[in-house]
């Protein structure tokens, strides 16, 4: 029985409801749990990652720390690992920001396809004025609003209002009817093509990071896979008969 | 207790000793034809070791098959006493403690075979058993390891070796067409030998193996296969261009029966152990069965400092893992190799 996270599946869409506003272990250990539950069995399509009470996750649990203990790395490995996971499941992941998504919070959008926010949501990134890192936003937030933003965000921390985020590429709708906002941004992925999808975000994911040279060659053995998929074929297919 | 599903105890390498960048092959074979050239610069090898004569008197090395085969049964001899005493050194042991031999090419036709030759110059008993396989390609390194394994499943304490020899400058063929280039700037020679033995169970970081599932894509027979060509008086490899994308497609297969078979998910594999096949190969893999450029960082530098060294690749893939002190007990690794048939060949591991 699921203590820091609620989880439902109504039709093709799965929601994933943060109810513990601090991240901690069991967490993790949860949001593992339901991560094998959607690659093994779960035929949905669209998984919809959200708050609780007025916010979005407000990051890690201090409590868990205890200062006469020795600091320990494999916890903060453990979160990336599932922050990963997330963000390659074979769905369109969406989240959905309703007040703050601070440090881990904040962490957790960058992951999903896209975010759709409520207009008193913020993001703030808190984590290097208590003397931490930021986990693998690091990593991933340059890639979305620039080098010269995410320094800004990172290292000045400010709270970033969802007007804001939405200029800056963070955010993709601000809405006040965040249901009708989150129904009209699934709408826009359309069919959601498993195999399409998950290379193309793939293939995004690395495109920083990779040379034209080696792109080239993931690009073509990606797309090879997607031609061979039944959307495809049926595509052609429909082409034809038309 | 002995535990059926045998360990792998020790891996040994070798390669010979002149090593060539890409640039240095096209200069000595005066390859000019551009489409070579570019393949050769595009196959994110920097260098292979290879055995290539001084030039002849027309300025370019060149060896009849008579030479070719000549070269391939001396320096099988020459890599393989290498590569075993490597792999027996460490264990204390030699040749003699031998009880199995299974030797793997593809790169020279000799009769009789490889384990013969090893058994009457390195030392080996007269009463080793023996097993050559011959001419399956790159994935023969798993088409070997499956019977050795089960000759150590069904003889417990007793040794076993299996040692894959590549001499693939032996079947090298020069001129200036592509359909020699793509093979001409790919394959590098190397040996691996491997030593498994089925024992107690013990606390420590040698993987098991646990079982094999094989896939075989006969539409694809002629892709990958030895032809004779006349004009060289040569055997002479040709590789389709779209292997790499084949291979891709069924990689999946093999795979999932592979995990399904043990009740395993892709994500509880830790590590993959995947023959260098090319870079294109390596792609498609990846893409397909949805590994990272991490999970194929070994694959991908054998490939780089050896190009593709044939049936012993995934062993120097498995080498690199084992030295980079990764491995923790309870992992779990898969094997891959492909090749001709067209082939796809895996292996489960437990460590």
């Amino acid at each position: 029985m699921n203590q820091t996270i609620q989880y439902e599946e109504n039709g093709h869409i799965a929601r994933i409801t943060l109810v513990r506003s601090r991240i901690n272990m069991e967490m993790v250990r949860e949001l593992t749990a339901v991560c094998d539950h959607l690659e093994d069995n779960s035929k949905c399509k669209v998984v919809v990652l959200q708050g609780a009470d007025g916010r979005f996750c407000e990051g890690i649990d201090f409590a868990e720390f205890k200062p006469d203990q020795p600091m320990d790395i494999h916890g903060f490995n453990k979160w990336e690992k599932i922050s990963a996971r997330i963000e390659r499941l074979p769905k369109a992941i969406i989240a959905v920001l309703d007040g703050p998504a601070k440090g881990g919070g904040a962490q957790l959008a960058l992951v999903a396809d896209a975010v759709v926010a409520t207009p008193n949501a913020t993001i703030q990134f808190d984590e290097v004025h208590l003397g931490f890192l930021p986990g693998m936003a690091t990593f991933r937030l340059a890639k979305i609003v620039g080098l010269g933003h995410a320094k800004r965000l990172i290292m000045q921390s400010p709270v970033v209002t969802a007007t804001e985020a939405q200029q800056l590429g963070i955010v993709s709708s601000v809405s006040a009817d965040v249901e009708t906002a989150l129904a009209e941004t699934i709408d826009a992925f359309g069919p959601i093509h498993n195999v399409a999808v998950t290379l193309a975000r793939r293939l995004l994911n690395e495109s920083f990071s990779t040379e034209f040279e080696n792109a080239i060659g993931n690009f073509l053995a990606a797309q090879h896979r997607a031609i061979h998929q039944t959307p495809f074929l049926e595509t052609i297919k429909k082409h034809q008969d038309e | 207790m002995i535990e059926p599903h045998p360990k792998i105890l020790s891996v040994g390498t070798a390669n010979p000793p002149d090593r060539y960048t890409q640039e240095d092959i096209l200069k000595l074979f005066r390859v000019s034809n551009p489409t070579v050239r570019s393949m050769f610069s595009a196959s994110h090898i920097e260098g292979r070791h290879l055995v290539i004569p001084e030039p002849d008197e027309n300025g370019v090395p060149h060896e009849n098959q008579e030479a070719l085969l000549r070269k391939h049964r001396k320096w099988s001899l020459r890599l393989a006493q290498e590569a075993i005493e490597k792999a027996l050194a460490p264990q204390g042991m030699t040749t003699a403690d031998i009880d199995y031999l299974c030797c793997i090419t593809s790169t020279g036709f000799m009769l009789p075979g490889l384990t013969a030759m090893f058994i009457k110059h390195l030392g080996f008993r007269v009463d080793c058993h023996r097993t050559d396989v011959v001419g399956m390609g790159c994935n023969a390194g798993l088409n070997g390891l499956n019977p050795t394994a089960n000759w150590c499943a069904a003889n417990p304490g007793r040794n076993a070796l299996m040692v894959c020899c590549e001499v693939n400058s032996a079947l090298y063929v020069y001129d200036d067409e592509i359909t020699t280039g793509v093979v001409n700037s790919l394959f590098g020679d190397g040996c691996a030998a491997v030593l498994l033995r089925s024992e107690p169970p013990e606390e420590d970081l040698t993987p098991r193996i646990i079982d094999f599932y094989s896939h075989i894509i006969p539409d694809e027979w002629g892709a990958m296969r030895y032809d004779w060509t006349t004009s060289h008086g040569k055997f002479s490899f040709y590789l389709d261009r779209d292997v790499p994308y084949v291979l891709g497609i069924h990689a999946e297969t093999p795979v999932n029966g592979l995990l399904e078979r043990n009740g395993l998910k892709r994500r509880d594999i830790d590590h993959w152990i995947i023959h260098s096949g090319g870079k294109k190969v390596i792609d498609a893999i990846k893409y397909n069965i949805g590994i990272s450029e991490y999970d194929v960082r070994h694959t991908v530098n054998v490939l780089r400092h050896f190009g593709n060294l044939g049936s012993g690749s995934f062993l120097f893939s498995y080498k690199r893992l084992m030295e980079e002190g990764t491995v923790r007990r309870g992992d779990r690794g898969v094997m891959m190799t492909m090749g001709p048939g067209s082939t796809i060949e895996t292996a489960l591991l437990h460590w």
